[in-house]
This record gives structure tokens, sequence and C-alpha cells, in this order.
């Protein structure tokens, strides 16, 4: 718009414009039309002081630039103001939606709980914003709060259609809206989607994988775990604790899990064992047997892992035939295990493990014979007193573990 | 009864107000710990209601600071998150008198309330 430069005049023309517009806006018309003036009445006396040609193609340059940075951040706080006010208007509109689905039990007892959704807020669901606050906000609550109510922000969810949004953000190009599109199905108990979900419990990325396998175990527990059938990715270790978190919570069935034990991914036997161990699987101890030939380092750890919990008379013989082919951090742990496993039987064994280079080695075979009982222990002193040190610091140590 | 109630999740602060207005409740909400125990003495609650993690200071301050304000009553019942057995344990220690874990059921929340309440009807 194009104001006269007279002062006078031009401030008279600022107060009509501004008549004519709301109060919101009046500071920001009044603010910017008054730079802008300013700006004029610059220029007008840059041509008259500089007399230099370059000068005044500079100084003219310089005060369009300014000029049109001060409008550009006037426009942007403008814009910024009125998406902040906007915003705020949305979250009352979609806080009042929540707390009316919350606290809905007390009102009605029908068999179809169908939350009152007003007009105005069912228009807005049509601005991808605005639902995408609304989902956050209705999953927010959810997570917080169960019972009659989280059923209802359930029905809310699915009243609202929002569940078509996710299943579309499921398919997704990018990984992180694939990512969150699960998560949110998941939080939001959306169960019957879960074939959706399946085909992503072996994506190539590592969160959607993540995520598809948690909503697939938070949807059916045990049975859950059949994503195990098809996963080539591996599980990596942070996902098998969360895995295992999560089955902690919901009631144990015997699920059939030997056939995972043969898996070719690595991952997903030791997860398997790890699965055996916790839930106490001793009907499994012969097909876990082969894990200790496995020709993972992992799966073989794991193994031993299990028998130090799950051992029969023979599980130390087991132990003893493959000890020299494994690697230090295996020996390690065969050692560790055999203060469980460990008879009468193995105190020879033990008796030479006392020689190893690996410090680590002949403590944990120390522990091992004071374990075994009277025998181990007048066989462990015995050896000790003949060898000396570090064997009688060791001794000293375990004495007082016993003590202990 | 007089309820403070200290949350920084701003949806469910105005869940938790809404629900105990509906009990029949005088509740008066604040959005972190500092704010709560500068309206401690202002305010005279009968109950306090607080988070545990919150900005400025821990709902486990909270709770020291309304025992040492007042020793001999205002019960205090404190939200806690999952796995968080460790910190509820250290509330009781300082004097906490209930704890409800996230998620819960707003039905149990006024239950928990009910039970403070020396006005309610047994």
């Amino acid at each position: 718009m194009l104001l006269p430069l007279n002062n006078q005049k031009s401030f008279e023309a600022i107060n009509h414009l501004n008549q004519l517009v709301p109060d919101d806006y009046r500071f920001n018309i009044t603010l910017f039309f008054t730079i802008k003036l300013l700006a004029a009445n610059t220029i007008l006396k840059i041509f008259s002081v500089a007399r230099d040609h370059y000068q005044l193609v500079v100084m003219i340059s310089v005060a369009f630039l300014m000029c049109g940075l001060l409008t550009y951040m006037l426009f942007y706080l403008y814009l910024r103001r009125k998406y902040e006010k906007t915003h705020e208007k949305w979250r009352l509109i979609s806080d009042l939606l929540i707390r009316k689905a919350v606290f809905y039990e007390d009102e009605e007892l029908e068999d179809e709980v169908v939350i009152p959704v007003t007009k105005r807020a069912t228009k807005l669901l049509h601005n991808k914003r605005f639902r995408k606050l609304l989902t956050a906000e209705i999953m927010s609550a959810k997570k917080n709060i169960t019972g009659t109510s989280s059923d209802n922000l359930k029905q809310l969810y699915k009243q609202l259609h929002l569940e078509i949004y996710a299943l579309k953000n499921l398919k997704s190009r990018h990984w992180h809206i694939k990512a969150k599109a699960i998560q949110e199905l998941t939080i939001m108990e959306m169960s019957e989607f879960q074939s959706d979900i399946y085909v992503h419990a072996n994506a190539k990325n590592e969160l959607v994988r993540m995520e598809a396998q948690t909503a697939l175990v938070q949807f059916n527990g045990f049975e859950g775990l059949s994503f195990l059938d098809i996963v080539t990715y591996p599980i990596s270790d942070w996902q098998q604790i969360k895995l295992l978190q999560q089955l902690a919570h919901v009631p144990q069935i015997d699920v059939s899990i030997e056939t995972w034990l043969a898996s070719s991914n690595s991952s997903v036997v030791v997860f398997t064992l790890k699965l055996a161990r916790n839930y106490h699987r001793f009907e499994l101890y012969d097909d876990i047997l082969p894990c200790l030939d496995h020709s993972d380092p992992k799966v073989r750890l794991e193994a031993i892992n299990f028998f130090c919990e799950i051992f029969t008379n023979e599980t130390s013989d087991e132990f003893i035939s493959r000890f020299l082919k494994e690697i230090l951090k295996n020996r390690v742990a065969m050692v560790k295990a055999m203060q469980n496993v460990g008879t009468e039987r193995d105190i020879l064994f033990l008796l030479d493990l006392l020689d190893d280079k690996n410090h680590e080695i002949k403590l944990c075979a120390a522990r091992a014979l004071a374990k075994i009982g009277e025998n181990g222990l007048t066989s462990l002193f015995d050896y000790a007193n003949t060898i000396g040190y570090p064997l009688t610091e060791i001794v000293m140590q375990i004495k007082g573990e016993l003590a202990a | 009864m007089k309820i403070l109630v200290a949350e920084d999740d701003q949806l469910m602060l105005k869940m938790l107000e809404f629900r105990l207005k509906k009990d029949g409740h005088e509740v008066i909400v604040t959005r972190d710990g500092r704010e709560a125990v500068a309206k401690l003495l202002e305010f005279k609650p009968d109950l306090v209601i607080t988070d545990i993690m919150m900005p400025y200071i821990s709902g486990l301050e909270v709770v020291g600071a309304v025992k040492k304000q007042y020793p001999t009553g205002t019960p205090v019942i404190i939200l806690s998150g999952m796995g968080q057995e460790n910190v509820v344990l250290e509330a009781f220690q300082l004097g906490a008198d209930d704890y409800i874990t996230k998620p819960f059921s707003p039905n149990e929340l006024s239950v928990r309330v009910r039970r403070f309440d020396a006005t309610a009807v047994k």
C-alpha cells in the first residue's frame, strides 16, 4: 500500500486504517506502516544528503534490505501470534473432548458408548494439525488412565476415525512416521489392525521393527512372539530386555518355542534361550544341548547360562567336553556355572584350572571347588598350600566369602 | 475438602481438577513443585496430591515441605509412574500417606481421596 510521505497525513491514514480492522491486528498494522514510513523518509534523506553516486546506490540498497527484513520479521511475528492463538483454541477444544470421554462413564450406561462430539470439533478434524494435536492429547491421556475412562478414550479415538490416519501413516515412505503410527495404534489398543503391523515386524528399519514387535506382544502376550518365525534381522539386546519386561506383565502360557531354537537368526535363538531360562522350561533341556555347539559364541554363552539354572548330574560333563574349544568369555561362564552344576567328579578338572593363566578362571574354579562340598574344599586348600601365591590369596578370599 | 494438586502434565492436571471438583472438593492446581510449596501456606489444604517428577522441585520435596509445615495433619497422596517403587518408598519415609500408580482410574482417585475426607459420610 502506498502512503503519503507527509508525516501528518500518513498517521491520519494509519489511524483510519486501524478503525477498519479488529483490535488484535491494530498494533501490528500501526507498527508495520510506521516502520515503512520511517524507511521511506530515510530514503528521501539519503537522496538529499548523499552526493556520490556509488555511495547513494549502496545506501539505498541497505535501506531497502532493512525495510524488507523488517517487513519479513513483522509478518513472521504476526503469523506466529496467529498460530499460537489458534493452537491454544484447538487445545481447549481437544481438552474438552478428552474430558468428556474420560468422565462419560457417570452419565450413560449404554452398550455402545457414543461420546458427544461438537460439530466444530468434527469440522476441525479435517485439519491435519488439529488432528495431530488431538491424537497426541488422547494418547497422553490414555497412557495415564485405566478402567472405563481408558475404554472411553479408545472409543473416542475410533469414533473420530483417527485410526484411519494412523493406518495411512503406516504406509508412509518415512520410517519415523511408520514407527509413530505403530506406537499410536499400540497405545490406543487397536488390536484389529495387527495384521497390518505384523508385516513390519521384520522391517528394514530397526525402530519400525522394534515398535511392531512391541505392539504384537502388547496385543497377544506370548502368542505375539510368533513374529520370531519371520524375523531375519537381529533383535538387539535392548529389544530383548523390553520384550521380556512386557511378557512379565502378561499371564504365562506355554507356547511352543523349540522351533525358534533352530532359527537361522542367532538373536532369535539367544532370545529363545532367555525365554526358556526365565520361564524354567525344563522339558527343553535336550533341545538346548545342541546350542552348546552353535557357531555363534553368543548363542553358546546363553546356552551355558540356561544350563547354569536348569541342569542335571551330566551337565558338567557337557561343559568339560567343550571347555577347550570355547572362547575365554564362555570358558569363564562355564567355570562360573560349575559353582551350581559341579559335582565331586569334577574336582580334578577344577584343580587343573587353578593353574590357568587367567586369574578370573582361577578364582571361579576355586569358588566352584568350595561349593562342591567338603572334598572340594579340602582339595582346594591342599593344592593352594603346595602352590602358594596367588592361590593362597584366592583361598583367603573364599574363606572370607564362606564366613560371610 | 480443600485439595492442592501439583502436576506438570497440563492435561492430567485438568482431568484431576475436573474430577475432584465434580466430587465436590475445592481444588487449587499448581504446575510445578515450587508453585505448590508456595501455595501451601496461602491455601492451607486438607489434602495434597502431588506428582513425583516435576520441574524445579520434585514431588518428594513437596512431601517434605508439607510434613514440615503441617507435622500432624494434611495427608499427601503421591502420583507415581510404573517402576518408581524406590521413589515411592522414599516418599513414604518422608511421610507420604498414600500413592497412586499411573496409569490409574479416576474412580480409584475418588475413592482414595474420600479416605482422607473427614467430612464425608462413611
